[in-house]
């Protein structure tokens, strides 16, 4: 019954009525105090890189970086850098597609120490010039060295996403192209500043063992921000996807990354979203054994690493355990994610991942895997916030997606002591469109790949080592899995030719 | 779970684990301790109110233990291996899954752990669940060699990675005879071979996975008290039987040593600088000495750092980490420097720096922040029971307990510039220098 679990007020945001906040606005503040000693700030600004100008690709997280890495007008970033060494605190501007989150942490020790630090930095940042070339190095040798090459499955989700978005606010990279980001001034960083980082933008969350002063000091000091508009934000339309189209990214690789995906309607606040959690909980819940398709080609094939999928944006996959927050878009994205497999195994495991989610729309949920994972879920969900700091950030993205009391995780955990298979089998059907995707493939010998793409080459397998007799007569069906893709809808990129 | 490993840690420095002393104690919680007969330990740490319980197994087996030619690799492929069942739950994951816990696993170079993040009213559960796989592991043949190429899958995940490539070599050319010649993760060519070791898997769960040789550790929400019992009946039949490994010291290195290496992809140019020191020892002062060290003379307010990244601008980063083993390691220094041809002037100013600190005293001051800031840190990382419990499994892989953290850290405020100084001048010596270049194509 979920009343056992009633005791697991972790997950309540609790809202603390004060009674000297009058002059606040309530509703861009979010309190959750704790015993705790440590004391977390959040300021959400709207403004991310969907606001970078068009040919200023970057510009929002340049800004941001010079928050982070840059000094402010009374201080250099080395003497900011020895005031907080004793603190064993920071800050930290994190800037995604729809918005940037100032965020920071420190024992209430020190909190006198390190407020006007935490403040000063938003009101008066320095952007020095040498910060300035900086950080804006720092981004050019991502592009052109680190995501190109070093890390093929980054590299991969990073060129579905843009496809995915093209010609959309939402089509770039927050860290931009090497192009616009050597277009991008220092002034330029100071008119992004002025615009967007102004006192009608933001909104405040405080966590922990905070007293009730600290509330009204902090937002007095944000109310200093230049003056300004509310970023109302812009509609998001990105073109529907018909059919399979394939993008292939050509690098010498000793594996194969493959992400595949398509622009999904549905939000948080639509009361489909939780029965489609648990749908995607079953085929694919990020890093974990659970995932159906984890089964189907890691466990049972041993082909790679893991194999996972998602009904929203999930940046730094590879580093995560748990979802993040404060990543909020207006359009999600449905998307599978196959770590790399060996060369020879490519077009197998995309045939494998495709059948299975084609399989899942034609025949629905089993009534085993649903009640398996309405269970899983009303306890796992415990693990997405297990602080404040991720307690909080849930809270600002319910702000965002206007989700009500008692919030996203509660409202999940609720849900599935209610949720139906049939509630289940109906969102798979209305959200979950294996015909139409962007399949991106990070490999080598592209030309060849395109061939048995487009002629339907069977992609029979070998094995290092033995398999039991169901999985080799369920490999027959897959290696000869009609995929459908024409030729006009394969693009082979060079590496080089990328983020340029 | 998906299973995963550290396979190294060598940029964290340690100061993370500090605590303060001032106020009586290192660790801010109570410690219920559980030893049974069979050897095994347990450390209950109650934290009511959460409503979650964070549990921890570590196995003081790592990549070190990995003696055998032809078996790097192995302590990280037992671990994948201990989640495939036993004949009372021959499906590990489905029982996780059921439960809703957040289950996984990782090995490095000393030891292995199994942690599991789940609802207090599921804590008898799981105990019977983890004590039994480690009392009656049992998997088939063609399950071992399945998981193989999932092991292979993460390697060749990680080969991408420039960082991977250095420490490879690095350890590779740096020693000759010790088991930290290898990764974590192993030699590819070990690794290839692993669907052949089915029988030596027995052997390595048979000779590791016993009592005297793990230690548990559960944070959250629990009574203290009927938990002992728990843990009692739980893991009193399981038999000791450690078999200790067979590891070969490593002889005392005479002449410093050089490698330069390509990474078959783009990358700024990287180096690694280790100077070979001691094994962790809190009694050792010289030791000690280098965990202050690595944060004064390369971290983000040293001078070093000021020059280099802040207004030369020459590299992107420079780092340091006083590696804490159970056997000796180099004292490991990184950067990755912006242009190529920048690399011998990079270099010579890590050095001038090492040569700074053994001419000159670090002055009082920074030595005092530094000990505040460690303070700090460590009690801003205790804000769940899973983040008590991982930061506990070092300290019980090296000494076999948490006792230490007292030691530790009275020993560390107890340094003095001095104790640096004699430190710095004792390690940093050309005939324990290691360095390895990568630059990419």
């Amino acid at each position: 019954m979920f009343t056992r679990n009633i005791k697991f007020l972790s997950l309540l945001l609790t809202i603390v009525i004060m009674s000297n906040l009058s002059a606040i606005d309530k509703d861009r503040l979010f309190l959750l105090k704790t015993e705790e000693p440590v004391i977390v700030f959040k300021v959400w600004f709207n403004a991310g890189s969907k606001d970078d100008p068009k040919g200023k690709e970057g510009l929002a997280a340049l800004t941001a970086a010079l928050l982070n890495e840059g000094g402010t007008k009374n201080f250099t970033y080395s003497q900011i850098l020895e005031k907080l060494y004793p603190l064993a605190a920071g800050y930290y501007a994190s800037v995604s597609k729809e918005n940037c989150v100032y965020s920071g942490s420190v024992h209430r020790d020190n909190l006198n120490e390190y407020l006007p630090l935490f403040i000063g930095q938003l009101h008066d940042p320095g952007f020095r010039e040498e910060d300035f070339n900086r950080v804006k190095e720092e981004a050019i040798s991502y592009l052109s060295t680190s995501l190109r090459y070093s890390s093929d499955e980054e590299l991969g989700k990073a060129v579905l996403y843009n496809e995915i978005y093209k010609n959309t606010p939402y089509g770039h990279l927050s860290t931009g192209t090497i192009s616009s980001l050597k277009s991008i001034t220092l002034d330029d960083v100071k008119q992004f500043y002025k615009k967007y980082f102004n006192k009608s933008n933001f909104a405040l969350a405080i966590g922990g063992g905070f007293d009730e002063n600290l509330v009204s000091k902090v937002w007095d000091e944000l109310e200093k921000l230049p003056e300004g508009d509310l970023n109302k934000g812009m509609d998001i339309l990105p073109a529907a996807i018909n059919g399979l189209n394939v993008v292939i990214v050509e690098k010498k690789t000793n594996a194969t990354a493959i992400s595949m995906g398509y622009p999904i309607d549905i939000l948080r606040n639509n009361p489909e979203w939780y029965p489609l959690a648990l749908a995607n909980s079953w085929l694919g819940e990020h890093r974990n054994s659970s995932s159906h398709l984890y089964q189907v080609i890691r466990e049972a094939r041993g082909l790679n690493y893991g194999d996972y999928s998602y009904i929203e944006y999930y940046p730094n996959g590879g580093r995560l355990s748990k979802p993040p927050v404060n990543v909020p878009l207006k359009k999600h994205l449905f998307e599978i994610w196959i770590r790399p497999v060996p060369n020879e195994t490519k077009h197998f495991a995309l045939r494998a991942a495709l059948r299975e989610l084609h399989l899942l729309v034609d025949e629905g949920i089993s009534y085993d895997g649903f009640s398996m994972t309405r269970d899983f879920l009303k306890k796992y969900v415990l693990h997405y916030a297990p602080n404040t700091e991720m307690r909080l950030g849930y809270a600002i993205d319910d702000r965002y997606y206007g989700v009500e009391a008692p919030g996203h995780l509660q409202k999940f955990r609720e849900s599935m002591t209610s949720v139906t298979r049939d509630q289940v089998n109906s969102a798979i059907k209305k959200y979950f469109s294996p015909e139409n995707m962007v399949i991106v493939f990070i490999t080598e010998n592209a030309e060849a790949l395109k061939s048995a793409l487009v002629n339907n080459t069977p992609s029979p397998i070998q094995y290092q080592t033995p398999k039991p007799e169901s999985v080799l007569e369920e490999d027959k069906l897959i290696s000869s899995f009609k995929l459908n893709i024409k030729p006009e809808n394969v693009k082979i990129i060079k590496v080089e030719e990328l983020f340029n | 779970m998906t299973r995963y490993s550290i396979i190294k840690l060598v940029l964290i420095v340690l100061i993370m684990t500090t605590t303060d002393i001032s106020a009586g104690g290192v660790f801010p919680y109570k410690v219920h301790r559980v030893n049974l007969n069979n050897g095994f330990k347990a450390l209950l740490i109650p934290m009511p109110g959460s409503g979650l319980v964070s549990y921890y197994t570590v196995v003081r087996t790592g990549s070190r233990d990995e003696w055998e030619p032809g078996k790097s690799g192995f302590a990280h492929f037992f671990e994948h291996m201990m989640f495939r069942g036993t004949n009372k739950y021959p499906l590990y994951d489905s029982v996780t899954t059921t439960i809703g816990a957040d289950a996984n696993a990782y090995t490095d170079d000393d030891l292995t752990v199994y942690h599991l993040n789940f609802a207090a009213e599921d804590l008898d559960k799981v105990m019977d669940l983890e004590s039994d796989r480690f009392r009656n592991l049992n998997y088939p043949k063609d399950q071992f060699m399945t998981e193989s190429g999932a092991v292979y899958g993460e390697y060749r995940k990680s080969v991408t990675n420039p960082f991977s490539v250095l420490f490879e070599k690095f350890q590779d050319m740096a020693f000759d005879k010790h088991t930290y010649k290898h990764t974590t993760i192993g030699f590819e060519a070990d690794i290839k071979d692993m669907p052949n070791q089915y029988e030596y898997s027995l052997s390595f769960y048979n000779r590791y996975y016993r009592p005297e040789n793990c230690v548990l550790v559960i944070a959250g929400d629990f009574d203290p008290e009927k938990v002992s019992k728990m843990v009692e009946d739980y893991y009193s039949p399981w038999k000791p039987g450690y078999v200790s490994p067979k590891i070969e010291p490593e002889p005392k290195q005479t002449a410093p040593r050089e490698a330069k290496i390509k990474y078959d992809g783009k990358t700024l140019p990287l180096v690694a600088i280790g100077y070979k020191y001691d094994a962790f020892n809190v009694y050792n002062k010289d030791f000690m000495a280098m965990l202050p060290f690595a944060d004064l003379a390369f971290g983000e307010t040293s001078e070093l750092y000021k020059k280099l990244v802040l207004d030369e601008q020459k590299v992107q980063f420079v780092s340091a980490g006083a590696q804490t083993k159970r056997d000796p390691f180099p004292f490991m220094i990184y950067s990755r420097v912006k242009a190529e041809s920048d690399m011998d002037y990079v270099i010579s100013e890590i050095e001038k720096t090492i040569e700074h600190f053994k001419n000159n005293l670090v002055s009082k001051e920074q030595l005092d922040n530094l000990k505040k800031r460690m303070k700090y840190q460590f009690l801003m990382g205790l804000d769940s029971p899973e983040s008590v419990a991982s930061v506990l499994p070092m300290f019980i892989t090296l000494t076999g307990d948490i006792e230490v953290l007292d030691e530790y850290f009275i020993q560390m405020m107890d340094i003095t510039p001095e104790d640096i100084q004699r430190a710095v001048k004792k390690y940093f010596v050309k005939e324990s220098r290691n360095q390895v270049i990568l630059t990419g194509n």
